[in-house]
Parts: C-alpha cells; sequence; structure tokens
C-alpha cells in the first residue's frame, strides 16, 4: 500500500530482499484495472538467432506457446487512439495535448503520474529524443487534469552521465521553468518484480520504486524507425525504465535474451497506462540514433501502448502485424486490430508516410 | 541528496563542498547509496570510502562481500558484478581485497559470434556489465584498473588492454562499447574515454595518448556533466597535464556549487576524488 492508501502497483520486494529464482509466487489479486506486476510459474526460454556481440534480434516466442497465462490477461478489448496534428513545437502544445488526452479518456485525477520519455543522446543534428517542449507540455496538461503530481524520469541506454545528457538535451530547463521534478532512475532504489510473461529466462525485473508506486505511468516515446526493432514506440520506450546500474550501459543482457523477447516482457511489467507520441519531427532510416528527421507532423495520444504503437507503425508505413513483437503484444497486451482501435482523432492513413526503413530491421514489416 | 548550505569561498574550497555534501548522504550502516536514502550499494559507497577516506565504508564493504569475492546490486539471472574492481581498490589490504581481486581474474565476458554489422574481436573477451554476457569498455576498464594498480602481473591485464585497443573509436577515445555499427563510426563519450583511460595508464603509451588527445576535446564538448568532467579531471591529473587540469577544474566548480548532479552519489564521489589532494589511481593504494 501507497502512503495516500492506493494499493502498490502490483506484487513487488524491497530492494535487498533475498532472491527467489525457481519459487512459484502467490498472485494478488487478479484486478485487470489495477497495474499488477504477478509471476506466473515456470519459465520458457526464448531465444532466437544465434546470439552475435551480445545482440540476439527478433525471438519471439512461438504462436502455439503462449508465454503467458491466460488467466492473467484478459482479451484485449477496444482501445482508443487520438492522431492530432501539430507542424511545430511552438505555442499551443499544451492545448493540444489536452485535446489529446480528453480525446482518448485519460484519467489521471488524484494521481501521481510519472511521464517517461525518450531521452538518448544529445545530437542537435538529429531528433533523438522526445522533444523537451512537448513534454513540458505534457506535464502541464497532466496537472491541469488533475494529477496531484507529474514526474519525469529516464535511464538512458548508453550514457551514464545522463546530468550531460539531460542539461544539453534542454529537459532539465523545460522541467525546471515549471517545477516539475525530473528522476533519474539509474540512482532510485530498485523493486524487484515478478514477471508474468516467459519470453526470456528472465524471471523477474528490477524497476525504480518511483515507477512501480506510480499511479499512472505515461510513456511518451519519439516516432522513430529502430534498426534491431523495426520502430521504435512507447513499448520500447520501456527498456529506459530499467536502471543502468543493474544493468549496465548498455543492458546487455536484454539484448543477450532477445530485444524483441525483453520489449514484451518490460512492456507488460510496467505496463504503460498511456502512450503519447512525439511525431511532430521523427525519424526515418538508421534510427534509433543516427537516423534523419522527417517531418511528419503529427502527436498520437492513445489509452492503450500496444494500439498507439500500431498506429504509430502505420504512420510510419510499417505493417503493424508483421513487427514481430508488436503482433505478438496484441495477442495479450492490447489492441493490433485496426478494427478495435478508435480513430478519435485523425485517420490515421491520410496522414501516414513512407519511412525509410532501417538498415537491418529485423522483419520485412514494410506494408505495400 | 543534502544541498548543504556550505558555499566555496572564505577559505571554503569546491572539494569541501562535494566532500560535505558527499558526507552528509552516508547511511547509518555506513555506506552509501546511489542517492541520498536509498539502501548502501558497493559502487557507491566504494567510490566514497576512496573520496573521503572512510573507514566505516570500507567496513560495509567488508560485510557486503559475495561468497565468491565478487559486489554488485542483484543477484539472480541478472547478476551485476562491476563494482568488484572499484572495492577492491577502496578496501585495505587484507582477505576481502584479495577475493575481489582473484574473481576479478576468472570473471569473463560471454563468447559471443561474429556480426558483419558491428565489426570487432569476438575473441576479446574483457569482463561484462552482468554475467554471462559480453565484455563491455566500461566493465572492461574498471577491472583493467584494479588489476593494474594491486596485482600488475595478471595474465588478464593484457587481455584487457587488447580490448580496449579494439574497441576505440575511430580517431581515438571510446564510445560504450562499439567502434562501428552497420557501417556508422561510433563517436567517442568523455565519460567512458576517461573510465578506459584510468584504466590504460602506464600499459600502452599509444592508446593513451590518442585516447588523452580525444579526452581533451569531448570533456569541452561535454562540460555540463559532473561525471564526465570529474573523471576527465582524475585523468588530467593523473596525466600530469597542468593546463587541462586548471580548466577542467574550473568547469567542475560550477557544477559543484550549483547544486548535486541529479542526486547521483557516484558523480558527487568523483568529484571530490577529482578535486582532493592526493591523485588515486596513479599508484597502487
Amino acid at each position: 500500500m501507497t502512503p495516500d492508501g492506493r494499493p502498490a502497483r502490483g506484487h513487488e520486494h524491497e530492494q535487498g530482499d533475498p532472491p527467489d529464482h525457481g519459487r512459484a509466487r502467490d498472485h494478488g489479486p487478479a484486478d485487470p484495472s489495477r497495474r499488477r506486476f504477478l509471476r506466473a510459474a515456470g519459465i520458457g526460454i526464448a531465444i532466437g538467432s544465434a546470439a552475435s556481440v551480445g545482440l540476439r534480434l527478433g525471438g519471439v516466442i512461438g504462436p502455439d506457446e503462449p508465454a503467458w497465462d491466460r488467466g492473467d490477461f484478459p482479451e484485449p478489448g477496444t482501445a482508443r487512439v487520438a492522431v492530432l496534428p501539430a507542424s511545430s513545437y511552438g505555442d499551443g502544445l499544451e492545448s493540444l495535448v489536452l485535446d489529446g488526452l480528453r480525446a482518448i479518456g485519460a484519467d489521471v485525477g488524484g494521481a501521481r503520474v510519472m511521464l517517461k520519455p525518450n531521452l538518448v543522446e544529445y545530437d542537435p543534428t538529429r531528433p533523438v529524443n522526445t522533444d523537451p517542449r512537448l513534454v513540458a507540455a505534457t506535464a502541464l496538461a497532466l496537472r491541469r487534469l488533475g494529477a496531484v503530481s507529474v514526474t519525469v524520469g529516464e535511464a538512458p541506454g548508453h550514457r551514464r552521465d545522463l546530468h550531460y545528457v539531460a542539461t544539453r538535451s534542454g529537459l532539465l530547463e523545460a522541467l525546471g521553468e515549471i517545477h516539475v521534478p525530473f528522476v533519474d532512475f539509474n540512482t532510485e532504489p530498485v523493486r524487484r518484480v515478478e514477471l508474468q510473461t516467459r519470453y526470456t529466462p528472465l524471471e523477474q525485473l528490477w524497476l525504480p520504486a518511483s515507477v512501480v508506486e506510480a499511479d499512472v505511468v505515461v510513456s511518451m516515446p519519439k516516432l522513430k524507425t529502430h534498426h534491431w526493432a523495426d520502430v521504435t514506440l512507447s513499448l520500447k520506450n520501456c527498456f529506459g525504465f530499467l536502471p543502468g546500474r543493474v544493468y549496465g550501459w548498455p543492458k546487455n543482457v536484454l539484448h543477450w535474451v532477445g530485444i524483441q523477447n525483453s520489449i514484451l516482457e518490460i512492456a507488460t511489467a510496467v505496463r504503460p497506462d498511456y502512450a503519447i507520441v512525439d511525431g511532430i519531427v521523427a525519424m526515418e532510416g538508421d534510427g534509433p540514433i543516427r537516423g534523419s528527421a522527417v517531418d511528419a507532423g503529427v502527436v498520437v495520444f492513445g489509452d492503450d501502448p500496444v494500439a498507439t504503437d500500431t498506429i504509430g507503425a502505420t504512420l510510419m508505413g510499417f505493417d503493424p502485424e508483421r513487427i514481430d513483437y508488436l503482433a505478438e503484444a496484441g495477442r495479450f497486451l492490447g489492441q493490433v486490430d485496426r478494427s478495435k482501435i478508435d480513430d478519435a482523432g485523425e485517420p490515421p492513413d491520410r496522414l501516414a508516410q513512407v519511412f525509410e526503413r532501417a538498415p537491418t530491421a529485423s522483419t520485412e514489416g514494410r506494408s505495400g | 541528496m543534502c544541498r548543504c548550505t556550505v558555499r566555496v569561498g572564505d577559505g571554503v574550497t569546491g572539494s569541501d563542498v562535494a566532500a560535505r555534501r558527499l558526507g552528509a548522504v552516508q547511511n547509518p550502516d555506513g555506506g552509501f547509496g546511489p542517492r541520498a536514502g536509498a539502501p548502501s550499494e558497493p559502487e557507491p559507497t566504494a567510490l566514497a570510502a576512496i573520496a573521503l577516506d572512510d573507514p566505516a565504508a570500507r567496513a560495509w564493504l567488508e560485510a557486503n562481500q559475495r561468497d565468491d569475492g565478487s559486489y554488485g546490486v542483484v543477484d539472480g539471472y541478472v547478476r551485476d558484478e562491476v563494482a568488484t574492481g572499484l572495492a577492491a581498490l577502496a578496501l585495505d589490504p587484507g582477505s576481502a581485497r584479495e577475493r575481489a581481486l582473484d574473481r576479478l581474474e576468472v570473471l569473463e565476458g560471454a563468447p559471443a559470434d561474429p556480426n558483419e554489422a558491428i565489426p570487432l574481436d569476438v575473441g576479446l573477451l574483457g569482463w561484462p556489465w552482468t554475467r554471462d554476457t559480453f565484455g563491455w569498455v566500461e566493465p572492461t576498464a574498471r577491472a583493467v584498473l584494479a588489476l593494474r594498480l594491486l596485482r600488475p602481473g595478471s595474465p588478464r591485464v593484457a587481455g584487457g588492454v587488447a580490448l580496449l585497443r579494439d574497441r576505440r573509436a575511430v580517431g581515438g577515445g571510446w564510445n560504450y562499447g562499439n567502434r562501428e555499427v552497420l557501417g556508422q563510426e561510433l563517436p567517442p563519450f568523455a565519460q567512458t574515454t576517461a573510465v578506459a583511460m584510468l584504466a590504460l595508464h602506464g600499459l600502452d603509451d599509444e592508446l593513451e595518448s590518442e585516447g588523452a588527445s580525444a579526452l581533451r576535446r569531448l570533456w569541452r564538448e561535454e562540460h555540463t556533466g559532473t561525471i564526465s568532467v570529474a573523471l576527465s579531471l582524475v585523468v588530467f591529473r593523473m596525466r600530469e597535464e597542468q593546463d587541462e587540469v586548471r580548466a577542467a577544474r574550473a568547469a567542475l566548480q560550477p557544477l559543484i556549487e550549483d547544486g548535486d548532479p541529479l542526486g547521483d552519489t557516484v558523480a558527487e564521489a568523483w568529484a571530490v576524488i577529482a578535486l582532493g589532494e592526493h591523485v588515486p589511481f596513479r599508484e597502487a593504494p
């Protein structure tokens, strides 16, 4: 139980608790409305292609052997996604975000919100990060909608010096101006969270306490291609919840057990409540860092990260169902079926572009 | 982390400010957490023990060593060991230090298949971030640093240097791990370059010279990052590059005066080490 009486996010353990590998744990109450960090008994190891320099691509477990227990995951229901046009990071962003959040029926009243942008690197020549102006506008909008607190946090995958990246990117300054705290997930106390899925042999993840204790988690990625995972959107963005002091810089063990498998495990454990995708200026080609800017002119809001990523991939000209981890997530975690995703904004197909794909993207996900 | 009111001036130095702020976050058990109020962990405790020459921190390290001699935060399928080298450097001579060094000598990265997208010598195993994964620049540098100073005759040192040579960025310096991916040269970073330079001191003149040249440029580009500037200052002090020492010291002072670097105990400890009276890591403690 958290200090304000809300139920904790799930079945987690304090830092310092002894590990309990291999033992099944009692599951908490099956309340699909609350985020749960429960462990399914048994381990299914899903390893794809052979390890090469610490990297395994693809490797999503086959469809005939679910890596999750049906009782833990109700059939994905109808999702709501709103694509809103936005031509720049200038005035009016807060209103835009308010419109987007209202369109998807976001409920953050009285909630402590953790907002996780995609802060990767400082490169003034490329749109690598979620734009700080949009992050700040989102924090203000969430407050306007009644959030009792909004915190922004990140743990970049290959930059130990977050102080440098957060200052040079402009994020700390943008948040400081509106008195929104920034937390370095790398230095937070960690909680051991038992996994509900069996895509990797990890069994458990170590998550920052502030993420586990948040009432609402918002994943806020950049709309980008990714050379190991086709696209990086709200599910892939969840890698950045994990602290480098546990997983390293890079978080190589997550690559070792399969990038796409890890995306599924982490996204299921964190279970973001909402996703907001910064596609005003997006990235194509050799993403997530070395790609080129593309004016996509959209911000995508969703009440289901899988559905949001489905629309995000569509906006980039990819077939979502041919992106392995996204198609797999659609079986249990969220909605990939376009007929069950309510368009609460502009029709995505009308705004879609054909992004240059990353040079070694792992699937043939391009539509058409 | 405590925002101490002490300010530079009237005989109070930047080192004093950082040291007092660091000392204020010590836990009652003698260790240091990664941020104020967090449970004690090996890496911040080891660095604080070195920075403050603190016997209570050393005692915490003695008491919290794993059975196999390693140090880490979590233990399970994911088992981090990267603090082991720093802990060895922080510990007094004795069995705990020797067991940490023994562990370093046997730990290595997992073998991997070559991948033309990432050209590097997969035969060089180095040291991993977590058990049974690939070897990377920073864990390898930390291990080589400890072995260079405390077990200079270790046969693992040469392999570590070879890995650092293989992974160096085009033009010098180090990215977090790879030299090239998918035909693109990866840029070096100040923090990873500085850590590699600490390890290499006196081991490879050519690599050191090239790395130092890169670091002189990199730390200036990344001057807003406390840990990058602090580590660079340690390197320049170790190498007795006085012009760089003066410039990096001047850059570090305002970062310290502006407050704690995101509440990061590790960054704060590196700042104290960088500004301290003695230069560690040049010779065995």
